[in-house]
């Protein structure tokens, strides 16, 4: 028992630059869930891009119409008719359309001449796509109306336009899943939980092992009246105790922060399963390094350095689905892209059938698969350490 | 100038300095580069959305529907949706394992189902909202003035667009180039490492090389500058590599003015190198401790300058204008998106002004400090 009172001892000593990870994850996470904002469930929400209308065009009738529709069906940032405000804005993303009603716009349109709204965007994006709907739909309306509507003042236009688009379409939301889906702010937690375990077990593991590794020390053990059989087991006792620790802290502030909305959607076993098989991985990882770096400046750099080159390339920062085929062909091989696509496949699900649940078990076995090549690789590199 | 020499030599054999003020860097934007390459790309690039509509009598009988669908799905520019034409049970499985976003019913009215909200089924939405609007509109207009009913429905095939593109600057608004400024912005503060060592070397109390140089007759003024010169050379060489990594190898676009470019590393690097010396002058504390402030400081000003998320610069800028004018990473930062994105330089002299200034009161400062130290015994 000597060895394993000990390992909480040393623990107790890196216990700062440990908690330091879990205490920014758990703090952003709380941040998150706060900008999050409240949480509509049932209903269907129709998505209202951001946007900026600058009408040039004074109090014209059509062009406050158009105005109108897009306030309707686009969220307004107010802006003034500033380029340099609006370019920033844009880049941020603050607005994704800035639609430009040119002066003399409505005269242009009712007389027949070739006009347009003018429209900075991204070029090409899907949000620039959806306005572009919105607007096209209303002049087109419009047009429609103006040409074979009869004769009409300029503001019976507007009404009759906006009458026409008054319309929608009825929604149905399955009820076995939350409207808000992939956006539920367990699905981050879930996701950002990989940098945080990754990062605190192999801090701590690596640490536990730098310290037993310490050759005075580790002589001196060599020759202590403790079979070595048992002094590796007690070790492992040791990290198996510390990584289930982590884990389970993560996973009840989980429920501490999305308790209801985690507990409703009935995935919460597949989330621990996952997040389990991970942490395995991440002791392993850990286990290689404590055995590989000397200094504690070069842990922390491997520690940093793995830990986010593991994140970046595995899609836990950056969602897979955006990230290009060449980078998800390099992250097949670290265990974090398994992870995610586990985690992602999960959430996808509104519920649980044995068909989609298959590949999530395939990753999950794959991710032990790591974990168990990951622990044989460091077990004979010590052993051929000893051996020297 | 010996000074300055052996100053270069004894900072660049920091092996442990040098991986965090360089190499870091180098592979943080190798990860930044990995991950946000296709951001723009993937993310918000449209791409046709998967729906799967049930092949009931309704559908089949309502040709006009079925040809509106048909215009939508044909492949192509114009191409919104990737229909499937199934059953009840199978759009529903479909549905449920996230393979497509939404499935449309023909009904009275037309009707959609979905498993979540989100933007492609907003899309959807608008779309069928587009077909009831248009039938709306011909039977409005067809009551009222069935006047010519041919040259309607001939209108209504004529797809026209009312939207045109304009552009306020040459540049593209890839939100993902701020993520790499703000990692120079990093890595020019992280120059504060390698100022922070200098004091620490030149204090007496501090450390026993400190000693030796206190009382060595040479001017502390000069001593203080070369030491800085020696600093501040080795972090926009570092600068430099980083910048030359980004532009070559990388293919991050910083405009066409690589002379603006450079000078904005160097106002950087002044900036981080002064606010190194600054905590290691006015924090009397552990080494350990000052090298926690200063990462602690430098990565908050990073964070704030939209290292981690991109929209924290603008949010700061426009919640609290006075940080992004004291914060010398957002300086920074700021200073290279005006070069890329403005053709004037009106904000991007702005921005290098006011590092200037800061860097200068916080060395003024520094200065201050240092020189009223005296040692009663060393």
């Amino acid at each position: 028992m000597q060895v394993f009172r000990a390992y909480f001892k040393v623990m107790r000593a890196s216990a700062g630059a440990i908690a330091i990870y879990v205490a920014i994850f758990l703090g952003l996470s709380v941040a998150f869930s706060f900008a999050e904002g409240p949480q509509e469930t049932g209903d269907f929400a129709q998505t209202r891009t951001p946007i900026a209308v600058i009408c040039r065009d004074g109090d014209a009738p059509l062009a406050q119409g158009l105005t109108d529709y897009l306030a309707d069906t686009s969220r307004i940032v107010p802006y003034p008719d500033n380029p340099e405000k609006l370019q920033d804005a844009l880049f941020f993303r603050n607005v994704e359309y800035i639609a430009i009603i040119p002066a003399g716009f409505s005269a242009d349109f009712l007389s027949g001449l070739d006009c347009a709204v003018q429209k900075v965007t991204v070029p090409g994006s899907i949000s620039s796509r959806y306005v572009d709907m919105r607007i096209d739909k209303y002049l087109r309306t419009a047009r429609l109306r103006h040409q074979y509507g009869g004769d009409q003042s300029q503001e019976e236009l507007a009404v009759a336009v906006r009458a026409d688009l008054a319309q929608e379409t009825p929604v149905t939301v399955l009820p076995s899943s939350t409207a808000n889906g992939s956006e539920r702010g367990f699905v981050f937690y879930y996701r950002y939980f990989a940098y945080a375990v990754l990062a605190t077990i192999m801090m701590g593991v690596s640490s536990i092992m730098m310290a037993f590794n310490k050759p005075d020390l580790a002589r001196r053990n060599l020759c202590a009246p403790i079979p070595a059989r048992s002094r590796s087991m007690q070790l492992a006792a040791g990290h198996t105790i510390f990584a289930l620790g982590c884990w389970s802290v993560l996973v009840l502030f989980s429920f501490v922060l999305y308790g209801r909305s985690l507990l409703s959607s009935g995935l919460v076993w597949l989330y621990c399963l996952n997040t389990l098989a991970f942490t395995i991985v991440s002791a392993s990882i850990g286990f290689l390094v404590g055995s590989s770096v000397k200094s504690v400046g070069a842990q922390a750099g491997a520690v940093n350095v793995i830990a986010n080159a593991m994140s970046f390339i595995g899609g836990v920062f950056v969602p897979q689905s955006i990230l290009s085929k060449q980078v998800l062909d390099v992250g097949r091989f670290l265990p974090a892209y398994w992870y995610v696509k586990a985690n992602d496949a999960i959430s996808r699900l509104s519920r649980p059938t044995t068909s989609a649940l298959r590949p999530i078990y395939g990753d999950v076995l794959i991710q032990l698969a790591f974990a168990a090549a990951i622990f044989a690789t460091t077990l004979l590199l010590t052993k051929e350490r000893q051996a020297e | 100038m010996h000074i300055f020499g052996y100053r270069l030599k004894c900072l660049a054999r920091d092996r442990e300095m040098v991986f965090w003020t360089l190499i870091f860097p180098l592979i943080l934007a190798t990860m930044f580069h990995f991950a946000f390459d296709q951001l723009m790309g993937r993310q918000e690039t449209f791409r046709p959305i998967r729906a799967a509509v049930v092949g009931s009598d309704a559908y089949r009988q309502n040709v006009a529907f079925r040809q509106a669908l048909d215009a939508l799905s044909g492949p192509g520019e114009g191409q919104l949706i990737e229909l499937t034409v199934t059953d009840d049970r199978e759009a529903r499985r479909l549905l449920e394992e996230g393979a497509i976003s939404g499935v449309i019913t023909v009904d009275d009215p037309i009707g959609l189902t979905v498993s979540q909200s989100g933007i492609e089924q907003s899309i959807l939405k608008s779309i069928l909202d587009e077909y009831a609007h248009t039938y709306a509109t011909i039977t409005g207009i067809l009551e009222e003035h069935p006047t010519d009913p041919a040259g309607l429905l001939r209108e209504i095939g004529q797809v026209r667009t009312y939207t045109q593109q304009i552009s306020f600057s040459s540049a593209e608004p890839n939100t993902t180039l701020n993520f790499f400024y703000a990692l120079i912005a990093m890595t020019c503060l992280y120059g504060g490492f390698w100022g922070l060592r200098n004091t620490t070397d030149m204090q007496a109390d501090l450390s026993p090389q400190g000693a030796r140089r206190s009382v060595a007759p040479t001017h502390k003024f000069g001593v203080v500058l070369y030491d800085s010169a020696a600093a501040l050379t080795i972090n926009l060489a570092e600068v430099t590599v980083l910048l030359a990594y980004l532009m070559l190898v990388l293919r991050v676009k910083f405009g066409n003015q690589v002379w603006y470019v450079l000078l904005t590393c160097l106002a950087g690097c002044i900036a981080g190198v002064s606010f190194g010396a600054f905590i290691g002058t006015f924090a009397r504390k552990s080494e350990g401790v000052k090298t926690a402030i200063l990462s602690a400081s430098s990565m908050t000003m990073s964070f704030l300058a939209g290292m981690m998320m991109v929209n924290m610069k603008d949010i700061i800028a426009r919640k609290a204008p006075i940080l992004s004018y004291i914060n010398p990473a957002a300086l920074i930062t700021d200073a290279f998106y005006s070069l890329y994105i403005f053709e004037g330089h009106r904000r991007f002299f702005l921005n290098i002004a006011l590092l200037l200034l800061i860097s200068l009161a916080i060395c003024i400062l520094s200065f201050l400090r240092l020189r009223r130290d005296r040692y009663a015994s060393l």
